[in-house]
């Protein structure tokens, strides 16, 4: 187990920028999720890591050793592909101690460590078949047990879950958060999906562009995101966004709405703002109150547990969540509190955060 | 109840005998065009080929054509010149398809790697396999002479000849000028299938690999190796079975001398059907020739299915 460190990582192919001056440091033991939109190169910085990829510029260092010349096989660290990347010809059990055989591994101490991964993962009536026979679940874990065989300093998972079906992709999620509970080695875990990413990090990386946006513990990133791209890209469903300017102490939106400014927020007049507003943190009320909204129910889309409701207010498809049912009938008034503690205020400038 | 049963045949079909013949016959009508083309243009002239095998054709003698039955045969177990082509056969098939297979794959593994003029080079490397091959006959043997061609010179220079001489004309090396020629012809056929199955190989494997701790070489056993283990089987024996038929280099360099030293069992038959115009002992060469080579094509394809049925 070890702690990695990127200091000033920047990463060019030819003349495309796409890593820009990334500063991290990951704790050992740490789960850290690395989650942004295709394109945002976050799993360029893992392959990075990985040392499958050239650093442009920058350091990267494993338990204070410096990593960037050091070839993949020898910075000890294991990594999960998006295609499991099995090698077809070979049985489940020579794939997970093809590694090991490599190092020259004593035959007893491989079969003992794929003994002990398969029995963790629930592999063993499966050791003597080849991928092909295997179900994509399997596969996966397979490809989990190949990282854990070796008791590597870090694993890397680059989007594991990705080619499974969502009723699998939650079942593996849970029991890859149990499994880096029981073994507590550090991980870097890349995905786009942002549930994942809430439900598996210790810590989220939020990229976007090629810079890191924010870091934080999940519930940070829900509470308090620090601009507006990790305010659209955290949360399900997305968060509202409105905009306004800043008038005579209250928020002018662009329907000519008020809104009132948080306390403790301070605007400079005809500042323009963005109003972030969850859908679950509308409420909806009973009657026209001070400070509530009428708008005119859009659409409904009831998913079970809860319903989203559209409707159009403050010049916007404003997307409500509410738990209760049959609040909302399409065609018909509702009317809406916003409550001002749970509003998120952003300058249209820079996207950053007031406040 | 009871005549509800006895209402209905066993069978249940009331089709008349000429419907039934009919519906007997449909798929067979469909497929008609198909049958008749292969019959017409495939297994009549099988047939009479074989056929001539057992029969006395000689063109030159209008009095020739009746029925000779094995005397061919019995003619080809005591023909040396036969034995020979046979032996010459195995030799110039053998270290062909070895060369060519040998030199396409590294050619494949290179064109296999990026680096910049890399889809020029592809093309390029292929250009041999569009050389007819009649033309890259000619122009070996003119390299491998001395008085027009630079090859025995630069032998001699390299002190592999003792003097610039022709390959061709020596009865000791003159298997070797067609082997170079169809080496060099042969080699982007493999190229190209080779690269093609390189290019199939997903990169994440290579990737695991090599975070797995596994070398190039390693990488290219254990990766590599067995997933173009398919392909190289049926090309080879793609390969095998077709230069073993292919006498156009040996006819146009060497036409089989010197002294029958790079005869071979297709440039024999065509000697014998149009140079002496015995067609049918020609038929009797290539019939034997038929079945060592589809005995050959069962043996891999035997191979090459349980290979497939490890996988």
């Amino acid at each position: 187990m070890a702690s990695i460190t990127i200091e000033a990582i920047t990463k060019t192919f030819g003349a495309v920028p796409v890593l820009h001056d990334i500063d991290l440091s990951i704790g050992d033991g740490e789960f850290v999720v690395l989650v942004g939109p295709s394109g945002c190169g976050k799993s360029t910085l893992l392959r990075m890591i990985a040392g499958l990829e050239d650093i442009t510029a920058g350091e990267i260092r494993i338990d204070d050793r410096r990593i960037n010349e050091v070839a993949p096989k020898d910075r000890d660290i294991a990594m999960v592909f998006q295609s499991y990347a099995l090698y077809p010809h070979m049985t489940v059990a020579d794939n997970m101690s093809y590694s090991l055989k490599l190092r020259k591994t004593a035959r007893e101490k491989i079969a003992e460590a794929v003994g002990a991964a398969a029995g963790k993962l629930g592999l063993d009536p499966l050791l003597a078949r080849r991928p092909k026979a295997l179900s994509g679940g399997q596969r996966q874990r397979v490809a989990m047990g190949r990282a854990i065989v070796r008791h590597p300093k870090a694993f890397l998972f680059d989007e594991p879950l990705s080619n499974l079906d969502a009723r699998l992709r939650e079942q593996m999620r849970a029991e890859i958060k149990r499994l880096h509970k029981s073994i507590g080695a550090t991980s870097v875990y890349v995905t786009h999906d942002q549930i994942e990413a809430m439900t598996l990090a210790d810590r989220i990386v939020a990229m976007h562009g090629g810079i890191i946006q924010q870091v934080g513990n999940p519930l940070d990133l829900y509470d308090r995101p620090a601009n507006l791209f990790v305010a659209g890209f955290i949360g399900s469903p997305a968060m509202n966004f409105v905009e306004g300017h800043c008038r005579a102490g209250v928020i002018e939106t662009t329907d000519g709405s008020k809104v009132a400014i948080p306390e403790g927020i301070h605007l400079t007049e005809g500042q323009a703002v963005t109003i972030g507003i969850r859908p679950e943190h509308v409420r909806i009320v009973a009657g026209s109150e001070a400070g509530s909204y009428t708008a005119r129910v859009d659409l409904v889309e009831p998913t079970g547990f809860g319903t989203i409701v559209h409707v159009r207010l403050l010049g916007q498809d404003l997307k409500i969540y509410t738990l209760e049912r049959g609040v909302a009938v399409v065609g018909q008034p509702l009317h809406i509190a916003l409550d001002s503690t749970r509003l998120h205020l952003f300058d249209r400038e820079t996207t950053n955060r007031i406040g | 109840m009871t005549s509800f049963s006895a209402a209905a045949p066993p069978n249940g079909d009331r089709r008349t005998p000429m419907q039934r013949l009919a519906a007997r016959l449909e798929p067979w009508l469909y497929s008609a065009p198909v049958l008749i083309l292969i019959v017409a243009i495939m297994l009549v002239p099988l047939a009479l080929g074989v056929s001539y095998a057992f029969r006395d054709i000689k063109l030159l003698n209008p009095f020739s054509g009746g029925f000779v039955g094995l005397k061919h045969f019995r003619e080809l177990a005591s023909d040396s010149a036969f034995r020979g082509a046979l032996i010459n056969t195995l030799w110039w098939t053998f270290s062909s398809v070895i060369l060519q297979f040998l030199f396409g794959l590294i050619l494949a593994l290179l064109l296999n790697q990026p680096f910049k003029g890399r889809a020029l080079a592809q093309a390029l490397c292929f250009l041999p396999w569009a050389v007819p091959s009649f033309l890259s006959g000619l122009d070996w043997a003119w390299m491998f002479n001395p008085v027009v061609g630079p090859i025995p010179h630069w032998l001699y220079a390299l002190g592999i000849m003792s003097e610039p001489s022709n390959i061709l004309s020596d009865p000791k090396t003159a298997m070797w000028g067609p082997i170079v020629a169809n080496v060099w012809w042969g080699i982007p056929f493999f190229a190209i299938t080779m690269l093609a199955a390189l290019q199939a190989i997903p990169k994440d494997l290579y990737e695991a690999a090599e975070i797995d701790g596994a070398g190039p070489i390693e990488r290219f056993r254990s990766i590599t190796v067995p997933f173009l283990a398919p392909t190289m089987a049926i090309s080879i024996l793609l390969r095998t079975v077709w230069i073993a038929n292919f006498a156009d280099l040996i006819i146009v360099m060497t036409n089989g001398g010197p002294a029958d030293r790079t005869q071979i069992v297709a440039s024999y038959i065509f000697t014998q059907a149009f140079r002496r115009l015995d067609f049918g002992y020609a038929s009797a060469i290539a019939l034997v020739l038929l079945v060592l080579l589809l005995a050959y094509s069962m043996l891999i394809v035997v191979l090459r299915q349980t290979m497939l049925s490890r996988h």
